[in-house]
């Protein structure tokens, strides 16, 4: 972000940059909420390039040296862990919580605590587990990492693949739901 | 324009359209959700007490479209493409770019899909209004459709279901399913509210 103040909690390492053009540079931090000190960490040499980094009050994001991340969305309401050299391609998405109870009722309260009459009544608890991806992994665009994913080093996940399950390593996976191809 | 049809604040400068029926409990994002709304109902849209319609929303609603969202329903920023109708239920949540389409537009026929299209070039506004029929979905109450999700033509999606985030959804939902995938499948059901 040129000349932008970065929020006090960000750790943004030697060299590396958050960019955006017209029409991405307002949304890197705008759903920023983290709480946490560091809320987002992000290594040496990384090129964050119309990112979103969407944290809830009690996440955090940490992020390798040498990533390279293009148009990515990444939500987080507890932990997204990321190693180095990771690549991420255009409008993928990386996310670790539902942000909606999966059970029918608490969901119908959950509907009615958000909406414009629900101000102040208390969210119904949704599933949350950490995403972690592994050094060396490359994520195409369109592609979707949902919570509680290991993608495993050196994996390839192909373009619009929706992961919800663990990747190992140096696999290659495809489709929705995402299947593994092939070890690389 | 008609003040009393704005929203206050709005970021764009446009009204809302005098069919559009809204709660006054309702929270509606911008006025730029209804570039593309056309409907000539009496009732073009009609938003139920305490629902959202939040910014990026878009109604692409034509002249015979009908949307109704219910009570309490969350669309978090979704593209509902609208000939016919469109029925979101009470307690209804949509996630993000989520699609809802009723109707495909254009002919599949590559003739007549031709003349549209060169039709579509005469008009202006350009706009492909082409003799196409539409199929009404019908979203039923205390459904959760996850973000970036399509839902095709003619698709009833039962009360209570789940359709997993990216799914594309092509045939009917039951009641209390959860669905996901492309073409999205039932993956289990759960027991309803």
């Amino acid at each position: 972000m040129h000349d932008a103040t970065l929020p006090a909690n960000v750790r943004l390492g030697p060299n590396s940059l958050i960019t955006g053009d017209y029409l991405t540079r307002d949304r890197a931090f705008r759903l920023f909420r983290s709480r946490l000190d560091p809320g987002l960490v992000i290594g040496a040499g990384c090129t964050m390039d119309g990112v979103m980094f969407n944290v809830g009050p009690e996440a955090r994001i940490e992020i390798g040296d040498h990533c390279y991340f293009q148009e990515a969305t990444l939500i987080s309401d507890l932990e997204i862990r990321i190693g180095c050299r990771v690549v991420i391609g255009w409008h993928a998405t990386v996310i670790d919580a539902d942000f909606h109870p999966m059970a029918a009722a608490p969901r119908m309260a959950d509907a009615v605590a958000c909406s414009p009459l629900g101000r102040g009544a208390a969210r119904q608890p949704f599933e949350r587990r950490p995403v972690v991806i592994e050094d060396d992994v490359w994520i195409g665009p369109n592609a979707t990492i949902l919570k509680g994913v290991r993608v495993g080093a050196r994996a390839r996940v192909e373009p619009g693949a929706v992961v919800v399950t663990d990747v190992p390593p140096d696999s290659r996976v495809l489709g929705n739901p995402a299947r593994i191809l092939a070890e690389s | 324009m008609d003040e009393a049809r704005r929203l206050r604040p709005d970021w764009h400068p446009g009204t809302i359209p005098e069919n559009v029926v809204s709660d006054p409990s309702a929270y509606l994002g911008t006025s730029y959700s209804f570039i593309r709304f056309r409907s000539e109902e009496p009732v073009g849209l009609r938003i139920g007490r305490a629902a959202s319609l939040c910014d990026l929303t878009i109604l692409d609603v034509g002249p015979r479209g009908r949307v109704v969202i219910g009570d309490y329903a969350l669309v978090n920023g979704a593209m509902i493409i609208c000939d016919s109708e469109v029925t979101i239920g009470d307690y209804t949540l949509i996630g993000w770019d989520v699609v809802l389409m009723d109707t495909y537009r254009v002919p599949f026929d590559v003739a007549l899909r031709r003349r549209a299209l060169e039709h579509a070039a005469l008009e202006r506004p350009r706009r492909l209004a082409a003799d196409v029929p539409s199929h009404p979905i019908r979203i039923a109450r205390n459904v959760w459709i996850g973000f970036e999700a399509c839902v095709l033509p003619g698709v009833r999606i039962g009360e209570g279901a789940v359709v997993a985030a990216r799914s594309v959804v092509t045939e009917d939902v039951p009641p209390g399913a959860v669905v996901a995938g492309n073409p999205a499948r039932v993956v289990r059901y759960q027991a309803p509210a």
